[in-house]
């Protein structure tokens, strides 16, 4: 059993007073592919080191199964943990060759028979498409086969936890998405337990089983890509997973919030009346209709301001009449809105999705 | 077209000035005698005894100062790019003193020090134990291979101390993460990827002792043994035999060649520049308890390199008799006077040095940046072949040099012996691969981007090399200037053929002193020559903006 548990983890570099990692626990699943998703520096690249031994925590645990890697006074190194990994920079050694590269964790398994190294080694290569390579230095590959040299030797070893740093963030956009269907097919074939840093939420969102936001260290929330997305629990996260219009408001009833004239019934909701609250409502879930000719509950006369020709849809930014409210809107393409021409907003309750922290 | 012809006519003809006639003629001389063409006089260099001792000579101080290099720099080099090791700009500044330092200066302030008579550590020696040998006699050739390592280890230092700072820890880490131990990380990783540094430095320091002539002359000839660079120059004495001493160049030539083809080889196929990928970070070894004794053994390094040496000249400088203790009864500035005011030859020397270092840092400044404009921009067919050429005088050592340049410019066409021009093209030959490769890395830094933003913005080649490639070149360019100029003042390998009486340089002239037993006066000219030194270095590193020694991010 490969799960892995994070047990309040808390590191602080040399000399400095804020944690890079703060108190963090976290739980991977058995053949799990997750995703840590955050914005630069919020502490992925050292969470993802932790757990590969190349840092000590100051405090916490870290488990595999019923393993324990790392506790107080107790660090495996990294060599002994059955991990294996794919940096950011590579990490190809320019003295080895491709070959030489992917068969260098093999070396230590001691009771591998030369010509079963060997095999490996040539099926690995086989299954990165990078048969024929074998005698070439890294600095005389592509980028893309850099990279597939980087994940061959990782996998070569059928360690029991895979950790991946960025490990597209330096392929151009055609060559990552090839590469991230890749991955995903790979850890689909071989099912490790996979730790995957990113900062890039499309990624992110193709790629794992589920993603856990990090922020300033700290786990801001976990779930899988659809839970986060529908459902965010903080504004960190409702902005930085997809596009989102945050309204803040006052609660005006236990389901009803008020932004300066507007009322928003929200699905299944329990306000303390006069508190302040704030909404997330997802551009594509408000749905564009005819001016409303009297007042219904959770429809709007707004004005569009700006229109952008997206291709298959316009993104639309729309002021509610009679308020400051500004929002984001989805339209389809057949029908086309201008400026200044008056429309319809519905916006069902069940698409207003209550934050944290207002 | 008429662009490149240009600059090929240009290129062609500083190439046979420079180096093709006077290596041609080297070539001839050696094998020519009155009775025609001949192979005697290198049975002569191969067969004498005492000449084929010396040759041996000094492949033994060649390969022992390569390794005890290797002993010194590698470590240092390690400390500092890789641990904790505290005053790590103290040491690289240290090595960087030790780099520029003149090493026929260190080679005499070692006499005073370890001579076994009079030497200042063999006279506390014996006033300590009582003992009437010397502690050390500086006269060996283990003494020689001392003194030249101690000024040649910074080729080590820099070769390795610039790729370990270019291996991030990323790619130690991917070995540990896949199963390997410290030892195994640094055995199958780290080693090999330093090697081909470890071994350029030992080729590049194995290089300077071969082609070193002031401290075999300094150290050996007492001893009582030849070195082949000596031996070049006792045969330019009376009565002068300039045929051997042109045959006995050639396995000086042969060897510098053949080393550089590899070193040069050495990197092969194994691109060692950063692979892929956004750059890692480096981790620096906590040494613990091991930080003190660390930096004292460097200390203890620098100690024999620099703060003994120049203390030393300094006490020299300012005494009556360099041997006899410090105090006020021996203090004196006569030295200064009999240097600049009483001693014929001093100050037309200085007068002569700076000229020539002046000019030939200024044509040479000139030239290698119109020569890396040119090669970067591609600005000519076979530009690669004038990049090489500018590359090429790296293999011909300054005696070498200064012999061939002998033999073709005593005569005619080009009569140029006793003037300052003929030791002008000596030291342009001999700087020029040097500065080349200052003005090669500027302009390789400068993408053709920034130029090309320009032309699009309606300026011309030549106004955009005015405004935009001038600016960002000037500090390299200065730099390159610094370089040569160093590179000038301190020369002797040459200047020590082609003087004549009113062609004298600065380290000739220490050089004559110390025939007639001018310590003191060799110290001052020592001082003003290493303050000349500094104050280049000291504009190098405001121009640059970085230290000398080498990319360190
Ligand atoms: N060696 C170090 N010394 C001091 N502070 C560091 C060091 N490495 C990282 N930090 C700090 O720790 C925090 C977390 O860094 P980390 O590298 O984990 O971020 P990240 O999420 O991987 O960011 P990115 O997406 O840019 O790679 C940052 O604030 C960073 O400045
Ligand atoms: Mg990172």
């Amino acid at each position: 059993m490969s799960a892995v548990r994070l047990k309040g983890l808390t590191l602080r570099y040399g000399g400095v007073d804020v944690a890079a990692v703060d108190n963090l626990s976290l739980e991977i699943g058995d053949g799990e592919l997750l995703a840590l998703l955050g914005p630069s520096g919020c502490g992925k690249t050292t969470t993802l080191r932790l757990v590969a031994g190349f840092l000590d925590p100051e405090a916490g645990e870290i488990w595999v199964g019923d393993r324990c890697l790392s506790a107080p006074g107790n660090v495996v190194p990294p060599e002994r943990r059955r991990m294996a990994m794919i940096f950011q920079s590579y990490a190809l050694w320019p003295h080895l060759t491709v070959a030489q590269n992917v068969g260098y964790g093999l070396r230590f398994k001691r009771d591998l028979a030369r010509a079963d190294r060997e095999k490996r080694i040539a099926e690995m290569l086989r299954v990165v498409q990078l048969a024929g390579y074998e005698a070439r230095y890294p600095g005389e590959l592509s980028g893309g086969q850099q990279q597939r040299v980087a994940v061959a030797r990782a996998l070569v070893v059928e360690p029991e936890i895979l950790l991946l740093d960025e490990p597209l963030s330096n392929l151009d956009a055609n060559l990552r998405e090839e590469m991230r269907f890749e991955i995903r097919r790979l850890h689909e074939a071989f099912g490790i337990t996979t730790l995957y840093v990113t900062h890039d939420q499309a990624e992110a969102m193709v790629i794992s089983d589920r993603i856990a936001v990090l922020q300033a260290g700290r786990v801001a929330q976990v779930g899988t890509p659809d839970a986060l997305f529908e459902r965010p629990r903080t504004r960190f996260v409702a902005e930085f997973i997809g596009k989102t219009n945050v309204v803040d408001g006052v609660a005006a009833a236990p389901d009803v919030v008020e932004h300066g004239g507007v009322r928003l019934t929200v699905a299944g909701a329990r306000f303390t009346p006069g508190a302040g609250v704030a909404l997330s409502v997802r551009p594509h879930q408000i749905d564009l209709v005819e001016p409303p000719g009297a007042p219904a509950p959770n429809v709007f006369a707004a004005t569009v301001r700006r229109s952008s020709f997206l291709g298959d849809s316009l993104d639309y930014e729309v002021t509610i009449t009679g308020s400051d409210l500004v929002l984001r809107v989805v339209g389809p393409a057949t029908r086309r809105l201008a400026p200044g021409q008056v429309v319809g907003l519905r916006i069902d309750p069940s698409a207003c999705v209550p934050l944290d922290g207002a | 077209m008429d662009r490149a012809l240009v600059v090929w006519v240009g290129a062609a003809l500083a190439l046979v000035f420079l180096m093709a006639m006077p290596l041609a003629w080297l070539t001839v001389m050696s094998v020519s005698s009155e009775a025609g063409t001949t192979l005697g006089h290198y049975r002569y260099v191969f067969t004498d005894p005492a000449l084929a001792k010396s040759l041996w000579n000094t492949v033994v101080l060649a390969f022992w100062v390569g390794l005890v290099s290797i002993a010194i720099g590698a470590p240092l080099a390690w400390l500092t790019a890789r641990t904790d090791v505290p005053g790590q700009g103290l040491i690289r500044g240290l090595v960087l003193a030790s780099f520029v330092t003149p090493p026929f200066l260190g080679a005499f302030a070692w006499e005073m020090l370890a001579g076994p008579n009079a030497g200042l550590l063999n006279k506390v020696w014996r006033g300590v134990t009582g003992s009437d040998h010397p502690l050390v006699n500086i006269y060996t050739m283990p003494g020689l291979i001392f003194v030249v390592a101690i000024y040649t280890f910074p080729y080590v230092y820099i070769m390795i101390a610039n790729t370990l700072a270019l291996i991030a820890s990323d790619l130690e880490d991917a070995a540990s993460i896949l199963g390997a131990g410290r030892l195994t990380v640094a055995r199958t990783i780290t080693l090999p990827m330093v090697l081909p540094a470890i071994v350029s430095g030992f080729i590049l320091s194995v290089l300077q002792a071969l082609a070193l002539f002031g401290s075999p002359a300094i150290l050996a000839l007492p001893a009582g043994f030849h070195t082949i660079t000596t031996q070049v120059w006792s045969f330019f004495h009376f009565p002068p035999k300039i045929e051997a001493a042109a045959a006995i160049s050639m396995p000086l030539l042969g060897a510098t060649a053949v080393l550089l083809w590899l070193q040069k080889r050495l990197l092969g196929r194994r691109g060692y520049a950063a692979v892929g990928g956004k750059g890692g970070t480096r981790r620096r070894i906590a040494l613990g308890a091991w930080r003190v004794p660390a930096l004292l053994a460097c200390l203890a390094v620098m100690a024999c390199a620099i703060f003994l040496p120049y203390g030393i000249l300094a006490k020299a400088a300012f005494s009556r008799a360099w041997a006899q203790p410090v105090g006020w009864d021996n203090l004196t500035l006569a030295n200064f006077t009999f240097t600049f005011f009483e001693y014929g030859a001093t100050r037309a020397a200085i007068v002569n040095t700076l000229e020539l270092g002046v000019i030939t840092a200024s044509v040479g400044a000139v030239l290698v940046a119109v020569l890396a404009y040119v090669t970067n921009r591609r600005l000519v067919v076979g530009h690669q072949i004038v990049a090489f050429l500018a590359f090429a005088p790296v293999v011909i050592p300054g005696i070498v040099l200064a012999v061939a340049l002998f033999i073709a410019y005593t005569r005619p066409p080009f009569v140029l012996y006793g003037t300052l021009a003929i030791l002008f093209i000596a030291y342009l030959t001999k700087e020029m691969p040097v500065g080349y490769g200052q003005s090669d890395a500027t302009f390789r830094g400068i993408p053709p981007d920034l130029e090309d933003a320009g032309r699009i913005l309606g300026a011309g080649r030549l106004r955009v090399l005015r405004d935009i490639t001038a600016p960002l070149a000037k500090s390299g360019i200065i730099a390159a200037w610094c370089f040569i100029f160093i590179g000038v003042i301190r020369e002797l390998s040459a200047s020590i053929i082609l003087f004549t009486p009113n062609t004298k340089v600065m380290s000739v002239v220490i050089f004559d002193l110390k025939e007639e037993g001018q310590f003191g006066a060799i110290a001052v000219l020592g001082l003003v020559m290493l303050a000349l030194t500094f104050v280049t270095v000291a504009i190098v590193q405001r121009a640059l903006g970085r230290d000398v020694l080498g990319a360190r991010e």
